[in-house]
């Protein structure tokens, strides 16, 4: 359980720094949509700000998502929750955030399968034409790009998704185990975020 | 198992993983990834994760994390304080009166933003705080600002009316003047109703004792306090009214205005500027990872013809009279409202109603307003109501989920009874586009 905790603390440190830097590309995101209003009024309208506004959106929020899980930020329905123990709710949650990481499982598979798609495999076997382009037996086939006028790849924000879920995937197993000990009777404080 | 019993099967389940206190994201996101392979098998694991897809290409919500910053800056570096100030010294004499001037203040929000989200976002930092510091009564408190915020998307600009106007072949310009005067309309019965409670128990919203020392020097000075937020709209409105600037771009400029006039009045510090970021963040993950699984819920959901029963159950019935069929849709959108996603809603459901409410020979640009008041008041109904969540997450932790669903009751009920007088009244919505236009 020690070295089970140390993971823990290790995950929220991870995390909580990505977190702290991800938060600012709030700004990034901004800056994008000046920049569009700004060519629209006084130059031509430039093609590629709508979807890099749309990738920045996406990377802040699958990259923020397990700060926002550390912090405690994702609402839950506390109708009953918010009045039981401290140790009553770890009870709980050790057994309902297992259906979290099978959605994020889900979920990040998902993400891998389509990532393979953006890079060329159109087969059924995503994780095997990843473990071949290690071993060089897969190759890079034709890239997906998006069907707009700018058309860019698709693979580079299929990939900050992939990186978004596997981190959240850690920060929910983070969660499991933190769970598990306080339901065990452990008092283990609240992360300062 | 038949295509009704996996749908009730579903439904019931999330509602319990909702109840075990989990996450919300989690719970809907769990059981909509089961289902997916439970009925699809291969193929099915794709479902949750095209999802994340889907909300990409929604642009809208780009302006989502843009007003939230924007209702953190304004609310975190005391800006708003002015403006509750303003209306503290000019509305505080009466019982409840700021809780009116909270929804006065929602419409010049509405008149801003097209997502009601964000005129919740606006609400819930700004006039939430500084209500429950002032002593209103707390249920209060959280019903005025999500009935406040309900306006955001019937006054203009409305997002959910563009969308509407898409599926409906109707003219935006046309459906935005409708939204006006039932807005307005909707907008005085909550505070006629707020005026009444109060009245009736005048703790729920104190008089302000400490108004006798301001002069009226200093109130007309006040007023000048609470331009500053209109300068702020204006620079974001005027761009997007003239065409120059679309929603998005405009939600950008209106960060930036919040931002710049915090730095100009010496009202930011880093330390304020740290906790704006990282609650954008915070909020903006929230909010997004829920829509995220509700679209996945949603695909999983529709797949089973959940809403296509519904339809059969009107046409094959249609020895009923024109208005019950209309009432009957309005009740089934609220009952889907409570547990689908607005998206979900709009872009699978109104395509099958809004051709069977213009062959029943009402106006679809009348019914574009009812269904966005349906919308609201569904987004508002407990169980599951984004509205209701996102009020959970940005309110001070002694509010409780209860305090919440119980406090949007009697705002409801005035929702419904606006609904009824714009439906026995269409010109209360097409007197405006149709004096505008010219009909």
């Amino acid at each position: 359980m020690t070295v089970l905790l140390r993971v823990s603390r290790a995950i929220d440190g991870l995390n909580r720094v990505i977190g702290l830097v991800v938060m600012y590309s709030v700004f990034v995101l901004m800056g994008i949509l000046l920049w569009s209003s700004i060519s629209k009024t006084f130059f031509l309208p430039v093609l590629w700000t709508l979807e890099t506004a749309q990738f920045a959106m996406v990377a802040y929020f699958m990259l923020g998502g397990p700060y926002a899980l550390l912090s405690g930020g994702h609402v839950r329905m506390d109708l009953f929750y918010g009045e039981w123990s401290l140790r009553r709710k770890a009870t709980v949650d050790v057994i309902t955030v297992l259906f979290l990481i099978f959605y994020i499982c889900v979920l990040l598979y998902g993400a891998l399968g389509s990532t393979a798609y953006s890079l060329g495999y159109w087969g059924k076997a995503p994780l095997e034409f990843f473990t071949g382009l290690i071993t060089g037996t897969e190759q890079i086939g034709r890239l997906e790009r998006s069907s707009s006028a700018w058309r860019p790849y698709l693979w580079p924000i299929k990939s900050i998704m992939i990186a978004g879920l596997f981190l959240m995937l850690l920060q929910a197993l983070s969660e499991l185990i933190k769970d598990i000990a306080r339901a065990s009777g452990r008092s283990i404080p609240e992360v300062n975020t | 198992m038949s295509q009704e019993h996996i749908a009730l099967f579903m439904f019931g389940s999330m509602m319990l993983m909702l109840f075990t206190g989990q996450r919300v994201f989690g719970a809907i996101g769990a059981i909509a990834a089961i289902a997916a392979l439970a009925l699809y098998g291969t193929g099915g694991q794709d479902i949750p994760f095209s999802a994340a897809m889907k909300l990409m290409k929604w642009y809208p919500l780009l302006t989502l994390p843009m007003f939230i910053f924007m209702g953190y800056v304004l609310s975190e570096s005391k800006l708003a304080d002015d403006l509750y100030r303003m209306f503290h010294v000019w509305f505080g004499n009466v019982n409840g009166g700021l809780a009116m001037g909270t929804i006065g203040l929602m419409v010049l929000i509405s008149a801003m933003n097209g997502l009601s989200v964000a005129g919740m976002a606006i609400g819930a930092t700004i006039a939430l705080p500084e209500l429950l510091r002032r002593g209103y009564d707390k249920q209060m408190v959280t019903g005025v600002i999500q009935a406040g915020s309900s306006l955001g998307i019937l006054v203009p600009p409305s997002v959910v009316l563009v969308l509407y106007a898409m599926i409906a072949r109707q003219p935006v310009g046309q459906l935005w003047l409708a939204g006006i005067i039932p807005g307005l309309m909707m907008a005085a019965m909550f505070i006629v109703y707020i005026w009444i409670r109060c009245r009736m128990n005048p703790t729920l919203g104190p008089v302000a004792d400490d108004l006798d020392e301001v002069t009226p020097a200093e109130k007309r000075k006040l007023l000048w306090a609470g331009a500053l937020p209109l300068i702020i709209f204006a620079a974001m409105m005027v761009p997007f009214v003239n065409g120059w600037t679309s929603l998005v771009e405009s939600s950008a400029i209106g960060a930036l205005a919040a931002l710049s006039a915090s730095i100009l009045k010496r009202r930011m510090s880093w330390a304020v500027f740290h906790t704006c970021t990282k609650q954008t963040l915070v909020i903006s993950c929230m909010f997004m990872w829920i829509i995220l699984a509700a679209l996945g819920f949603g695909a999983v959901f529709d797949g089973l013809g959940a809403v296509k029963a519904i339809d059969t159950l009107f046409t094959e019935q249609l020895g009923l009279s024109p208005w019950v069929i209309l009432i009957l849709m309005q009740l089934s959108f609220i009952l889907m409202g409570t547990f689908l996603d607005d998206t979900a809603m709009l872009v699978i459901v109104a395509p099958l109603y809004v051709p069977l409410v213009g062959s029943l020979g009402f106006d679809l640009i009348w019914y574009g307003v009812l269904y966005t008041i349906t919308t609201q008041i569904a987004y508002m109904t407990p169980p599951f109501g984004y509205n209701l969540f996102l009020m959970r997450a940005m309110a001070p932790p002694e509010i409780s989920l209860r305090d919440i669903y119980r406090s949007i009751i009697p705002f409801v009920g005035v929702m419904v009874m606006a609904l009824a007088i714009i439906m026995t009244f269409p010109e209360i919505a097409l007197w405006l586009p149709g004096y505008v236009y010219g009909n």
